[in-house]
């Protein structure tokens, strides 16, 4: 008994996933993808996030209109359980013998309440792997912390980096640390699953999605636990490239503001972009840096002229990179990314259709497409309690009057 | 875990975090140099102590083995083919197009290894109209879209001070490889990995990538926050010592934290007692149908301001836990390196170097139990310049005086 399996390198893996709000459901969808078997189990008594952040279709909210939600669990299939009502745990421990993965990012400490931690459904499955994402991790003074990658990035440090040496910190967007701690699990999951099937030994693994997101900060961790100094945010500075900056630039019809961001590396480009924008062409990086200000204000009045489009073509022509600051206007039309088929249309049953983004990554030989757009609320239930569990409606009627499907 | 496989890492500071997930997951990464060495040995930090020791360079080779060979000689290619007989994988970073004239890319190569996964990692992705684009940190950050998000509002968006891009790319690059190693259980052969910088970039933009395509408006750069359909929206608050991340709003989906703040408020007298009696998990509702004060929220985000403003990070750390908050403190990099719960996890690492000194790394980025077994971080420290050539190549059938010979006539 199952679900039509899905197609690709995963097909026949299957996934029991908890996970909410975007770093934990972010890798079902990646596996997703690649054709596993990924149930989704959320309950509607306690709102997914993700749910009700935008971007919404049409702009409009609503817990089934957000382009987020449907972008992290495109390709799964839905399944509503309130873990409180002890007959959803039942069901809950029923699927954890179906699955290979179980993916959770509660609070540290609350499925083990419900005897429901890695350490009980070891028992259920030895040769279960589990993923437990938290923002801090599992254990120490400070497991407790819930909330999102926005409380994550001011832990993490990533918060304090962004912004402006004389100003409060201006932060990355969102909550970073939902960035990059999926690319940490996802990698360990499917060396998981190989080492697994291999051997048949269980996995655990216990993410502070924090301590994935500080790998991208090494370096100044490094420097300061070794007797350097403690990095700290520098506006577009950067220690070995001048100039390197966003740059005001012609503003199109209907837009109120245009920047184009150009980094100088080498000397050489220096000295094509100095003969485009009429500065002094054999300086230094150090002489540079000495009249920042100068060659900012001469790239500005030439900038002022033209659109960040033709900037960047001119200067990627010269060698030189830069990149208009891309609205999301300009990431739909961007060639590159179509060239990539990175936007994928799906039909949906309430918008008509939708839009997601592709993999980060393209397999010569093994392209995907998402095989259904995120579920609605319970949209797979009747199908995943009978197909997958064998429940019969009497069953299921009795489930739903228990109260464990809502 | 990935004990029976290896990696061939051609990697320049483009890609050299991809190799290093792999390595921390076990297995043999063989990060692979021109005789001149890396430009990434060349990447700001450098030690305090020893200024021409890259930081940057040290933090994603530990863990890996290093050997030199000079790609542009025939002899090098043929050593470094010879390499990718035992090899799995194949991790590049170079220039697009780069490899086609070391007659060393995918296309030439997978006749000869079919089993190889070969992962490119670039700026724009291996073809399309910007694959020839100069790369940059701030240049992918613009064209991913997360620029547009951050920054104050009357200044230019800002980037973050420590370049993310390439190492948003190289953590796809490892999961698209280990998807293809997947793919090769199923089909027997190996595929080419073609990771874009300027898509994994976008990962940072919580899918408001996707605003204009489905009909939103675009969120626009606010300090400490964001503006969404012009109205802004500040994340972080003053307090005594720094700042605070702090998320108050009603709703379905945090209004119960807003409740516990309350809870906080009245407590410490900073708000009435009959505050309690609101619920605004519910408020919002109420309001639309015009049975809540749209006034009372705005009025218990400006007593909650003035509450935390005279009150250290630490403390509404713990107040934060104690009473279940949406809010954590904004740690900077003097916070990270005394912090207790990344202390507690053991979280620092001290590695010896091949030269004797001993430098702390960030531990793992995931603590991992193997059939109840914990594992680590790959504890080998980062390799000097030509430190595994003996090594490596000796396991080749290539004798000491044969390697001499080709170390003086710069193939290695």
């Amino acid at each position: 008994m199952t679900l039509p399996e899905g197609t690709g390198p995963l097909a026949g893996v299957k996934i029991l996933d908890l996970s909410w709000i975007v770093a934990g459901p972010t890798v079902g969808r990646a596996m997703a993808d690649y054709g596993a078997t990924v149930i989704r189990v959320e309950s509607p008594a306690r709102i997914d996030t993700a749910r009700v952040v935008g971007p919404f279709h049409g702009d409009e909210p609503g817990v089934e209109n957000s382009g987020l939600y449907g972008n992290v669990n495109a390709g799964k299939w839905g399944l509503t359980l309130d873990l409180r009502v002890p007959e959803a745990q039942e069901i809950f421990r029923r699927l954890v013998i179906w699955a290979d993965i179980v993916c959770e990012s509660f609070t540290a400490g609350v499925l083990a309440r419900w005897q429901l931690d890695y350490s009980h459904l070891r028992e259920l499955k030895p040769e279960l792997i589990m993923l437990s994402s938290t923002l801090l991790g599992q254990n120490g003074p400070y497991n407790q912390v819930s909330g999102f990658g926005s409380q994550g990035a001011g832990m993490a440090g990533i918060q304090d980096l962004a912004g402006w040496p004389d100003r409060a910190p201006a932060g990355p967007f969102g909550p970073y640390t939902d960035y990059p701690a999926p690319r940490f699990a996802l990698t360990a999951l499917l060396a998981a699953l190989d080492h697994r099937n291999r051997t048949g030994e269980g996995v655990f693994i216990d993410q502070a999605q924090a301590e994935g997101s500080m790998q991208l900060l090494a370096p100044a961790l490094i420097d300061y636990k070794n007797g350097g100094p403690a990095l700290q945010r520098r506006g577009n500075d950067d220690p070995q490239m001048c100039p390197h900056g966003v740059y005001p630039c012609l503003v199109p019809e209907g837009r109120t503001e245009a920047w184009v961001a150009i980094a100088v590396a080498t000397d050489d480009q220096w000295a094509t972009l100095a003969e485009v924008i009429g500065a002094e062409q054999s300086m230094s990086v150090e002489q540079r840096r000495e009249h920042q200000k100068e060659i900012d204000a001469a790239i500005t009045s030439w900038a002022a002229g033209m659109s960040g489009a033709d900037i960047e073509e001119t200067l990627q022509r010269a060698g030189i990179s830069a990149h208009r600051l891309a609205t999301t206007e300009d990431a739909a039309n961007d060639p590159q990314l179509a060239h990539r088929n990175h936007f994928r249309r799906l039909p949906h049953s309430l918008h008509g259709e939708t839009v997601v983004e592709g993999p980060r990554y393209i397999l010569s030989d093994t392209p995907i497409q998402p095989a259904r757009p995120a579920p609605q609320y319970g949209e797979h239930n009747l199908q995943i309690l009978k197909e997958v569990l064998g429940l019969s409606d009497s069953d299921i009627g009795e489930l739903a009057a228990s109260g464990a499907l809502s | 875990m990935l004990s029976p496989y290896r990696v061939i890492d051609l990697t320049d500071e483009r890609g050299v975090l991809a190799g290093q997930m792999l390595a921390d997951l076990g297995a043999d990464v063989i990060q692979v140099e021109p005789p001149t060495g890396s430009t990434g040995r060349g990447v700001a930090p450098f030690f305090a102590d020893r200024p021409d020791e890259s930081i940057y360079w040290a933090a994603y080779t530990r863990g890996k083995r290093g050997i030199t060979c000079n790609l542009e000689d025939s002899r090098g290619r043929e050593l470094l083919l010879q390499l990718l007989e035992s090899a799995d994988f194949l991790i590049e970073s170079s220039d697009v197009g780069r490899m086609t004239e070391l007659e060393l890319d995918y296309e030439t190569l997978r006749d000869r290894f079919p089993r190889l996964i070969y992962t490119s990692i670039s700026a724009f992705g291996q073809t399309g109209p910007k694959s020839q684009y100069v790369g940059s940190d701030l240049a992918i950050w613009a064209a991913g879209t997360p620029l547009l998000m951050s920054g104050d509002d009357d200044r230019a968006p800002v980037r973050i001070s420590q370049p993310q891009a390439w190492g948003h790319a190289s953590g796809d690059a490892a999961g698209g490889s280990m998807l293809a190693l997947h793919a090769r259980h199923q089909t027997g052969h190996g595929q080419h990995v073609d990771v874009s910088a300027q898509v994994s970039a976008a990962q940072a933009t919580l899918a408001q990538v996707l605003a204009y395509q489905l009909g939103a408006g675009d969120p626009e750069r606010y300090g400490g926050g964001v503006k969404i359909r012009g109205q802004a929206i500040r994340g972080t608050a003053d307090v005594a010592d720094g700042y605070i991340v702090l998320l108050m709003g009603p709703g379905p989906a945090v209004g119960h934290f807003a409740n516990h703040a309350v809870k906080w408020l009245v407590e410490i007298g900073a708000a009435e007692p009959e505050l309690l009696d609101e619920n605004f998990v519910t408020y919002a509702d109420r309001v639309a149908t015009g049975q809540a004060d749209p006034a009372l929220f705005p009025r218990i985000q400006d007593i909650m301001r003035e509450a935390v403003a005279t009150r250290t990070k630490q403390e509404m750390l713990d107040i934060s836990i104690e009473y279940d908050l949406l809010l954590a403190p904004v740690l900077d990099i003097v916070d990270l390196g005394d912090s207790p719960q990344l202390e507690h996890r053991g979280f620092w690492q001290e590695i010896e170097h091949a030269d004797g000194c001993r430098v702390v790394y960030p531990g793992p980025p995931l603590n991992i139990l193997v059939d109840g077994q914990q594992q680590g971080i790959c504890r080998r420290p980062p390799p000097e310049l030509g430190q595994h050539n003996a090594e490596v190549y000796g396991a080749l059938g290539i004798s000491a005086d044969e390697l001499g010979r080709l170390r003086s006539e710069g193939v290695i």
